[in-house]
């Protein structure tokens, strides 16, 4: 009884640092993200772009093999089994967001987009409120784990944020669309505000459901 | 004689068994419906806690029934045993939460009317008091837990994987501890009746144990309730854990250990002599429904969250239940007893 009690205990203790280092994933290629956005803006796609676009890939790469480590931990030791469901589905949204922001990073380094000077402050300020809108949700999913207060929080910055990035990609569109460049520029440009917006809508829906599994969680 | 015994405790046996079919989902149901312990670990640790409890403690119960009335023939024992196991059996078919103490008082109140012998009404108050008083004070012992884990909660901050562990390391010593009270005050509903006929003698265990004629009779009657547990209650725990409001694994623990509590109030001797040496109102050493226990614990979360869960029409209909179980049990054991008396010719009194 004592030993299975030990090896329980052990597991558990291995689960709880997986889940912690994918939340780390998730914080590491916000930041990766964020400063890939800067060098391409600043030095287009130059040698220190492509090490950081490598860097968010390995990142993502990583995260995904947690990610099927933590999958096979909760179901094999038979861990959490009233709210295993949701936390399944809380690890796949966050695997979501990583995605999110690695599908970014690539197109800017296949599609090498030429961001004309005047819109790339807007695309600076749009992709610091998407990693921000994603690290508060890193550290809100972080908080339902141990604690609720804080995870409402964060919730709460979420919101905030992914509200500041729509309006940041609306007023970026506009202006694109009222200047004279060609259809084709517009539209390589929009699917770029679109893609880096995405990150703070998939925070956003991640955190509703995060809501409700706090409900649940609650004893 | 031994064989004609076995045949008349055969219906304890049966009681047992019910027992343990039925009231083993009050202790583990909502530990294996939430998955948290598996039904063969809750099983066996619920057999053993039983076994121990009941051939430990099950003596102060077993005295109060005897006060009510001494059935003092086998035959009479047996129809009494046999008409609360019909009471049950008709609890169950209706789906109602079965208390198995209150068909056994009803079945003893109804051989004492059949035998023409007088029925100790301050005995009686007695339990039928303690069926008021044992769901209200699972009810406040449940909010007072539920508000003490939700506090700790709140304040200690632990992972969420690592509290569930804590809670299933809890639900098997609220188990076993659950199992422990449930064999020491519920023992008495299925063998107690069998205590003032039994021929049975002293038996002599290893390591110098000695169980005195009552132990050994409960020592049969608790076997009879894990047998109970493992051949049928599988099937009432999943009735259960389907059935009953949701319950989080935790309230769950809180559930089991608010149960366990009442029925060990009910049961230690230890206590009972604590509180009377200190001249303090004593708690009645007599047999509480564990079902009873568990309604109340129950109802006492859903106060203790906001009461929007609790389900009114299926409390009146439990309630009601509980009323209609010991009369049914009455009855049936007054007509079986005319029946075993004038058409078999057994002495089912003396």
């Amino acid at each position: 009884m004592f030993h299975i009690n030990v090896s329980l205990l052990s597991k558990t203790k291995a689960l709880e640092a997986n889940i912690d280092q994918f939340h780390d994933k998730l914080i590491d290629i916000s930041l990766s993200f964020s400063k890939a956005i800067k060098t391409y803006l600043k030095e287009g796609r130059s040698h220190d772009f492509e090490k950081y676009s490598k860097q968010v890939k390995n990142i993502e790469h990583e995260a995904d093999t947690l990610r099927r480590d933590i999958e096979k931990r909760l179901y094999s030791y038979n861990l959490l089994p009233d709210l295993r469901a949701d936390v399944l589905k809380l690890v796949e949204n966050l695997d979501k967001v990583i995605n999110k922001f690695e599908e970014v990073t690539y197109m800017f380094f296949a599609q090498k987009p030429d961001i004309p000077d005047e819109y790339r402050g807007y695309f600076k300020e749009l992709g610091k409120l998407s990693a921000g809108c994603a690290e508060s949700m890193c550290k809100a999913s972080r908080a339902y784990f141990r604690d609720l207060t804080t995870m409402r929080d964060y919730a709460q910055k979420v919101y905030f944020l992914e509200h500041e990035s729509d309006t940041c990609s609306r007023n970026l569109t506009e202006e694109i669309f009222a200047s004279p460049r060609s259809l084709a520029e517009k539209m390589q440009l929009r699917q770029f505000i679109d893609g880096i917006a995405d990150i703070a809508d998939e925070a956003e829906d991640f955190i509703d459901q995060l809501l409700i599994f706090a409900i649940k969680r609650d004893i | 004689m031994d064989l004609l015994f076995l045949f008349f405790i055969s219906s304890g046996l049966f009681l047992g068994w019910s027992l343990g079919a039925s009231d083993a989902s009050n202790i583990f149901g909502t530990a294996i419906a939430t998955r948290m312990i598996r039904f063969n670990t809750a099983a066996l640790i619920a057999s053993i806690f039983l076994i121990i409890g009941a051939v430990h403690a099950g003596a102060g119960g077993a005295e109060t029934l005897g006060q009510l009335g001494s059935i003092n023939t086998l035959p009479g024992a047996f129809m009494s045993a046999l008409a609360a196991a019909i009471a049950i059996c008709w609890s169950v078919k209706v789906s109602m939460p079965v208390s198995t103490s209150q068909a056994v008082v009803g079945a003893i109140i109804g051989w004492n009317f059949y035998a023409g012998k007088p029925t100790d009404y301050s005995v009686l108050t007695k339990i039928v008091g303690t069926w008021i008083f044992c769901p209200i004070l699972a009810g406040i012992a449940s909010i007072i837990l539920y508000r003490i884990i939700q506090y700790c909660c709140k304040k200690s901050n632990t992972h969420l994987i690592r509290r569930d562990q804590y809670t299933r390391i809890g639900l098997v010593i609220a188990g076993a501890f659950g199992a422990y009270a449930l064999g020491a005050n519920n023992i008495a509903n299925v063998m107690g009746v069998f205590v003032p006929s039994s021929p049975l003698k002293e038996l002599l265990l290893p390591f110098g144990i000695v169980l005195n004629k009552a132990q050994v009779l409960f020592l049969l009657g608790a076997i009879a309730i894990s047998i109970g547990i493992f051949t049928y209650s599988q099937r009432v725990i999943k009735t259960i854990g389907n059935g009953i409001m949701k319950m989080s694994p935790l309230m769950a623990f809180v559930v089991v250990i608010s149960q366990a509590l009442v029925l060990f109030l009910f049961s230690s001797q230890a206590l009972f002599n604590f509180l009377s040496s200190h001249n303090l109102p004593t708690i009645p050493l007599v047999p509480v429904s564990s079902t009873q226990a568990v309604v109340g614990a129950v109802i006492g979360i859903g106060i203790a969250k906001g009461g929007n869960d609790i389900n009114w029409n299926i409390l009146g209909k439990i309630v009601l239940s509980w009323i209609i179980a010991p009369l049914l049990s009455a009855l049936i054991c007054y007509i079986s007893l005319f029946f075993l008396q004038n058409v078999f010719n057994l002495v089912v009194y003396k």
